[in-house]
């Protein structure tokens, strides 16, 4: 197991309760998406992976690092990366390859090293050229690729995207998504939060949260096509889940309840081919 | 591209636009020593003549590279006032009160008057040849040396680069609130003085509070990518000034000295 907690709980304010009793287990090079409406807790969740929120209560273990013992919060920081919602406030420097230097130099990478290591980095999200624009003139997309590049450059085992599309237009969300699942490919363990629920139909696993605790985990499937669980956890299934029970309603009734917009058009078309 | 509120770089190939920043600003401080050091006709005049080979030699235009004089003409009017009624003087013209309006305090109010507005050429030809990136790479190597009097440059350096990264951001969103603020009624366009600041009250809070909030959000994006302090980080390998460099930092000085040395005085 990559990552192992259990009874984990934690407040911002020590009264009431962000995460409750929270257990987890998160295999290597999984894809897992946690899902909840907001203040449900995902975004604490993650944030003790990384040990940017201290674990007070619970056991939890990140590639085999003990959250309890804080000696080794800098050497897990490298091995889980993060990338944040907005992408404006992730840029501490004026060029995108200082930007992407910026972690390396942290952890002292040797200075000869640091170049081709950014260029490495730029290359895996498709931002070959880019070494000396600002951040800030880059489109949305742009810039959270960027912000991933500089995770990516320090070659973490585990990358966390916290609502990492959340703040993108549609083909900023597709490039960033695009990424994501050709660095899951590439043997990576992916972490995304989202509330976008057609963003999980790729995951492998699930995480349904809400208020703090996990309402259920398993499979897109089992969980997005479950209209009772996602009304429970404040959440819209997705579109073809939602046509398939009106049509279901109305009388059609489709073999399979489908999870995207190709699965839907090929159900209708086998009902179709069938009357 | 957003930029920097002052001087809008205008990119080109000229010799300004070719000197290493660092270069550049040494010479800023150089010449803003000049003109500080400027008392008499003479001196004044070789400053302006420097001036005017500046915006030659960098082929810019001359209005935006003078623009600098359009903007803060009510400032420079109080900053003349405040001189010439308050600096007294042995030839007094006129009085009231405690204001004395003297012959030394109106060559005074015209003497920094115009070295206000010399020195923002100057500063303004600066960012008008050289990219806001560069600048703040040159800021952070020319701190450097402050290391040995205790500053913490590094830290200063990281702090530098995140204030002039966050510039553009925070102008966007001043924009966006005041565009905010408008749409519900505010009034920004009045011409009275008070009532113009107070007008601002509704929007520099706002703009305060997400500038904190930002801040924590970088604060934690740095945490998250090791960034522990900046003492131990790889140092990155600074380019070596040419030989142009060394020229323009010696012209610049030789024109300092000369008028310290000879113009100065020179009635």
């Amino acid at each position: 197991m990559l990552v192992e907690g259990k009874n984990i709980s934690f407040s911002y304010d020590g009264f009431s309760l962000a995460l409750r009793d929270v257990a987890i287990k998160i295999e290597k090079g999984e894809f897992l998406v946690i899902l909840g409406a907001n203040g449900a807790g995902k975004s604490t969740l993650v944030k003790h992976f990384n040990a940017l929120l201290p674990l007070e209560q619970g056991e939890l273990r990140v590639a085999q690092i003990d959250l309890r013992d804080e000696k080794d919060i800098w050497l897990l920081r490298r091995l889980c990366g993060m990338v944040f919602q907005n992408p404006d406030n992730q840029f501490v420097s004026s060029t995108v390859e200082e930007d992407i230097a910026f972690g390396l130099e942290n952890y002292e990478a040797p200075r000869d090293e640091i170049p081709e290591r950014v260029r490495a980095a730029l290359a895996l999200v498709e931002m070959g050229g880019y070494e000396k624009r600002a951040p800030d003139t880059l489109s949305g997309g742009q810039k959270q690729r960027v912000a991933l590049a500089g995770v990516l450059a320090l070659e973490p085992e585990i990358i966390i995207f916290d609502e990492a599309t959340a703040m993108l237009d549609p083909s900023g969300r597709q490039e960033v998504l695009a990424i994501m699942d050709k660095l899951h490919k590439a043997g990576k363990t992916i972490i995304a939060i989202t509330h976008y629920v057609e963003e999980a139909v790729a995951a492998d696993k699930v995480i349904l949260m809400q208020k703090g605790r996990i309402l259920a985990c398993g499979s897109p499937e089992a969980i997005l096509t479950d209209l009772d669980l996602m009304k429970a956890a404040e959440l819209l299934p997705p579109l073809p889940v939602r046509l398939y029970h009106d049509l279901r309603q109305a009388g059609v009734h489709l073999k399979n309840c489908p999870l995207t917009n190709e699965e839907l058009v090929k159900e209708i078309w086998q009902l179709k081919s069938k009357t | 591209m957003k930029t920097l509120p002052a001087g809008q770089y205008i990119p080109g190939h000229s010799f300004l636009h070719q000197l290493d920043a660092r270069t550049k600003i040494l010479c800023l401080f150089l010449l803003i020593a000049t003109v500080i050091g400027a008392l008499s006709l003479w001196s004044y005049a070789l400053v302006l003549a420097v001036i005017a080979l500046l915006i030659l030699v960098s082929r810019l235009p001359v209005r935006p590279a003078v623009a600098p004089v359009r903007g803060i003409y009510r400032f420079l009017l109080i900053v003349f006032l405040m001189n010439a009624l308050f600096f007294g003087g042995e030839e007094v013209l006129a009085s009231w009160g405690i204001f004395q309006l003297s012959r030394e305090g109106i060559r005074q109010g015209f003497r920094v008057v115009g070295n206000v507005l010399l020195i923002l050429i100057l500063g303004n030809l600066l960012t008008m040849t050289t990219l806001p990136t560069q600048v703040t790479t040159a800021l952070e190597s020319l701190i450097k040396p402050l290391k040995f009097i205790g500053v913490p440059t590094e830290d200063v350096a990281i702090i530098i680069s995140i204030a002039i990264q966050f510039i553009p951001t925070l102008v966007e969103e001043t924009e966006l609130i005041k565009m905010a603020q408008i749409a519900r009624g505010a009034r920004f366009e009045s011409k009275k003085l008070l009532e113009r600041a107070a007008s601002f009250i509704p929007l520099v809070v706002p703009v305060f509070i997400s500038a904190f909030r930002r801040a924590d959000e970088l604060a934690l994006a740095m945490e998250a990518r090791g960034y522990r302090n900046a003492k131990n980080r790889t140092r990155r390998k600074k380019e070596p000034l040419a030989p142009h460099d060394y020229c323009a930092l010696a012209v610049c000085a030789f024109i300092c000295l000369v008028q310290f040395l000879l113009l100065r005085n020179l009635v």
